[in-house]
């Protein structure tokens, strides 16, 4: 099945979810809202789109968009060589979509990766733990207000001395 | 035996000049590379700067049998408990060699995640500048630990450890 003929049964099928339809560098983006992405990417897969080429998110606090978050998947089709992008969006106060960990694996650490930078959680998910942060990390580094420097938490170690070895090393 | 015989076959010189000539050149490292200048630190280790002639060839990468812990690479926030760790499992006597650039100050990577300077948090001999500094740098840089290895005083040693 064609791109085309994906996109106007998703339009048809599932008009609550989709919010718009944008085409950029000759590819087609597809913005829908965060609940209806298992429904939207099941309808991708059966009609060919089979490689989840990368799973990311956007935080759009200072972008503007439908909301401040958007998860964004990158889908290639093996078949007819064709790429959709899906952008699902996300509230702030309350960033929850569900995990499309059941229909690819490779899910699992990128939606993994984006819950421990951007906040954003994945319901279904069987392991939805910090991946890259270490696990007493708190807060999250990727998004917009979180300060390039951080939260002093460069400097939160504690100082080992020399040891046995208290001379001074400055001949 | 006769006078001839000890002038030419006995040595003198102090118990600590001797253990000091021991340890500086038998300095055993254990390489803590974490990016680039890990790769640059295998280059000090082959034939052109062959860092055997000050007998620290011995690439050890077990703390516990190593003197010398070569940090080579910037450290984020989740590798410094390790690198604390394996500093403290190294024996005594010990001594650090911070190079490049990242180790030393963190470098470009003044954000959130990397330490600035590993020195803010364990003791640093020698700091090695440059982003990575080439194999002549790293050689320096165990001259002059040499230099400081010599120096080193037992009385320090024996003072600390009645405290």
């Amino acid at each position: 099945m064609s791109l085309e003929k994906t996109l106007s049964q998703i339009k048809g099928s599932f008009s609550d979810y989709v919010l718009g339809l944008t085409e950029y560098a000759g590819e087609q983006i597809i913005h829908i809202k965060g609940q209806g992405v298992i429904d939207v990417l099941k309808t991708f897969k059966d009609a060919g789109f089979n490689f989840l080429a990368d799973l990311t998110a956007i935080d759009n606090l200072t972008l503007g968009g439908f909301e401040r978050f958007a998860v964004v998947y990158h889908l290639l089709s093996h078949g007819s060589a064709e790429r959709v992008t899906i952008k699902a969006y996300v509230p702030e106060d309350n960033p929850v979509l569900p995990s499309i960990e059941s229909l690819w694996k490779t899910a699992d650490w990128q939606e993994r990766e984006v819950f421990d930078l951007f906040g954003i959680e994945f319901e279904g998910h069987p392991n939805l733990t910090r991946i890259m942060n270490p696990d007493d990390y708190e807060g999250h580094p990727l998004r917009k207000d979180y300060p390039r420097l951080g939260r002093k938490e460069r400097y939160d170690f504690p100082v080992i001395d020399r040891g046995i070895q208290k001379q001074k090393r400055t001949e | 035996m006769n006078h001839d015989d000890i002038k030419s076959n006995v040595l003198t010189t102090t118990i600590e000049r001797a253990i000091n000539w021991g340890r500086k050149n038998s300095l055993w490292p254990m390489p803590f590379g974490t990016a680039c200048c890990g790769i640059e630190f295998m280059a000090v280790l082959a034939a052109r700067t062959d860092i055997s002639r000050f007998g620290a060839e011995a690439i050890r990468f077990s703390p516990r049998q190593s003197d010398l812990l070569i940090v080579a690479g910037r450290i984020s926030i989740k590798m410094m408990p390790v690198l604390i760790r394996i500093y403290e499992q190294m024996p005594e006597p010990k001594w650090v060699i911070s190079m490049g650039a990242c180790a030393s100050t963190g470098g470009v990577f003044d954000t959130y995640s990397v330490i600035q300077g590993i020195d803010n948090f364990i003791p640093v001999d020698v700091y090695i500048p440059g982003c990575p500094p080439r194999p002549e740098g790293v050689v320096e840089s165990l001259m002059k630990l040499q230099n400081l290895v010599d120096k080193e005083k037992l009385s320090d040693y024996a003072l600390s450890s009645s405290k």
